[in-house]
């Protein structure tokens, strides 16, 4: 692992920024995450190494990722690019943060970090230069959707920071979108702060390429009111981990969380939730689905925490998983942590293979057995892609899925 | 009563059937055959094995066949699929026809029917035309065309569900239905509507099976042979006043009757 013997010898960044030293020195006394802690026990030691082992200081070189064309309606942003970012017209802002706030607001969220839960931000705060963190202000109302892209090049480890203000009674469609190339890393972590009264339908869309890897690390603050929603889903990468954490952080809120992750071959997706109540009020309806198949390994661990002053909340968490071969494995493990006494909080997890009586009544109708198995993962899928905001049409996700499977 | 539809060759053959599901004996030597124009109706108690014989004729990978045969056309279709039973023209209708979510139903309807179009080498339909021929078919179950829309039999009542299956029924155009329990969970008119549709698409050269327990089917749909199942097996076949008499006497009146076929 060739990066940890730089973070140990110092020798990782040249001339690094205040937030990269903070992280730096942070992750000097521990480097690695501690793996018989819950959030890393069934983290594959070779392929989480493998995430490790791509050059940081790659010359930068064109992009080899092609995107969907670009359609008049959709705000299309790119991490990385050097274009300053201001769009102020008659009914909403986007501007873009200053390197001072930005970095203001980082260190904030710092100083909270746990060496353990946050070793994913840790360690992509150490590796995001200046130019690959973008901050972004977005206020008003009838904004058009946004797409904000995130990749890894060939044979390099890439770092990118997405720090996001939802000022008060803000509405907005995000759909954020990982891509990783052959033999790729990717570190995405993103800061999102919701106001009172905003909303956001947020997609996170993750996809690789052979051998490609991904850190995606999702930090959510809702204020008094807000409304976030949240579809996800990754698929297609050798080992990702996908950690949400959400503080509804004066209760009132409302959270739904709608994400999916399909394995196949060897590859291993995990993702990992925590929804902390910290106020009274608070909803989460979540479902978490996984798909494993041949040889693969799929992991879902989430914990709510609802702690006294969080009276009426009321949360469900639910772990659906289709398991499609004998090799493929699934983990899960839905949580409550209950302190107040006057609650409604439900969790649940299923795994189970595809329907056969589905599959037998679809074939009494002339539908050979792989066009049914076909349908009945589209309709698996159709729940969480409908969700996702912004994609359904241009992105063709369920074609990627289907032709996949 | 039925010689002159025997001057053709029979649509199916069900020949000293045996089969079990896990190791345990469900069939224990059925014979059956149809002839097309026939109507031919099951009866017998829960568990007997009517529904059964039906998902093993459709198919069924769950259950084996453990010594007989089934011929469809003359031939044998013991090892054939499911999808190659149904293309060939072999339709189940469902006692509880399944809910498939995420599945538009018109989609559904449009594959399912290109797949037997592929079949008997008609050309297959794209969107356009299957939604004209549709239409034509909705009208003979009285469905709504917003029915098309939802996904397959998703939130559907019990009525609309049977509707759904002889409306595919009616798109298939299949030479033999097996009609597992149609007639369940129907009130009158819903009944009338389903037997009118069935009536309609049954003709001299399709045979049909019908599963049921109820006389009040039979009224709408007067068959040609009725079977009384027990214990795997059928062990007495009438004319449509056998039916009748079981309504009367129940099927305690069975009980005492030596396999006659």
């Amino acid at each position: 692992m060739e990066i940890i013997e730089q973070i140990k010898t110092n020798k990782l960044i040249d001339n690094p920024t205040d937030i990269q030293k903070i992280c730096l020195d942070k992750l000097q006394s521990r480097p690695l995450p501690n793996p018989k802690s819950e959030l890393w026990r069934l983290s594959n030691k070779s392929k989480f190494s493998n995430f490790l082992n791509y050059s940081v200081n790659e010359k930068v070189r064109n992009s080899d990722i092609s995107y969907p064309f670009n359609s008049q309606n959709i705000i299309r942003i790119t991490i990385g690019d050097n274009s300053q970012i201001s769009l102020v017209e008659e009914n909403y802002s986007i501007q873009q943060l200053s390197e001072n706030k930005v970095n203001a607001y980082i260190k904030e969220q710092i100083s909270c970090f746990d060496q353990n839960d946050n070793w994913s931000d840790l360690l992509n705060l150490s590796l995001s230069c200046t130019k690959n963190i973008l901050g972004l202000k977005i206020n008003g109302s009838k904004i058009p959707p946004i797409e904000i892209f995130s990749h890894a090049s060939s044979n390099s480890l890439k770092a990118k920071t997405l720090v996001i203000f939802l000022e008060k009674n803000c509405d907005i469609e995000l759909l954020q979108v990982n891509l990783g190339k052959e033999n790729s890393s990717l570190s995405q972590s993103t800061f999102f702060c919701l106001e009172e009264n905003s909303s956001v339908n947020h997609g996170v869309v993750s996809y690789g390429e052979n051998k490609s890897n991904l850190l995606n690390s999702l930090n959510v603050i809702q204020q008094k009111n807000s409304e976030y929603n949240l579809g996800s889903l990754h698929f297609k990468f050798n080992y990702a981990r996908f950690e949400i954490r959400i503080k509804q952080a004066t209760g009132s809120a409302k959270t739904n969380i709608k994400g999916m992750q399909i394995t196949k071959k060897d590859e291993q997706i995990s993702t990992y939730t925590k929804i902390d109540f910290n106020g009274p009020n608070g909803f989460l309806d979540q479902i978490n689905k996984s798909l494993a198949d041949d040889k693969s390994h799929a992991i879902f661990e989430g914990s709510i925490i609802v702690p006294k002053i969080a009276q009426k909340t009321d949360a469900s968490q639910l772990s659906r998983n289709l398991l499609l071969s004998n090799l493929a494995q699934i983990d899960t493990k839905p949580q409550l942590e209950i302190i107040a006494d006057d609650v409604k909080c439900k969790h649940g997890a299923t795994i189970s293979q595809l329907n056969e009586e589905e599959l037998f009544y679809m074939r009494t109708r002339g539908i050979t057995l792989p066009e049914a198995s076909k349908l009945q993962l589209s309709s698996y899928f159709q729940e969480i892609i409908s969700f996702i905001p912004v994609s359904k049409n241009r992105w063709d996700l369920l074609d990627k899925l289907l032709n996949e499977n | 009563m039925q010689s002159k539809m025997k001057e053709s060759d029979p649509i199916l053959e069900v020949e000293n059937l045996f089969a079990s599901t896990d190791n345990l004996p469900i069939l224990k030597g059925v014979s059956l055959t149809v002839f097309p124009g026939e109507i031919h109706a099951i009866m017998g108690r829960n568990g007997c094995g009517k529904s059964t014989l039906s998902k093993i004729i459709a198919g069924h990978p769950s259950y084996n066949i453990t010594n007989g045969d089934i011929k469809f056309s003359g031939e044998n279709i013991n090892s054939l699929e499911p999808e190659e039973r149904a293309q060939s023209g072999i339709f189940l209708g469902f006692q509880y026809p399944i809910e498939i979510p995420g599945v538009s139903n018109l989609e559904f309807l449009r594959v399912s029917t290109n797949a037997r179009r592929k079949f008997l080498n008609k050309e297959e339909l794209d969107t356009f035309d299957f939604e004209e021929l549709v239409k034509e078919k909705l009208e003979l179950v009285k469905m709504d065309h917003a029915f098309l829309s939802r996904s397959v039999n998703q939130g559907f009542s019990g009525g609309e569900k049977k509707r759904n299956e002889i409306l595919q029924m009616a798109l298939l155009e299949p030479k033999i239905a097996i009609l597992d329990e149609t007639d369940s969970g129907l009130d009158i008119d819903a009944l009338r509507i389903v037997a009118s549709g069935i009536k309609k698409i049954s003709n001299a050269q399709t045979g049909i099976i019908l599963i049921t327990h109820y006389q009040r089917l039979l009224d709408e749909i007067e068959p040609n042979y009725v079977h009384v199942m027990a214990d795997g097996q059928i062990i007495k076949t009438g004319g449509s006043d056998l039916a009748l008499e079981l309504e009367k006497k129940g099927y305690e009146w069975t009980d005492n009757f030596v396999k006659e076929t």
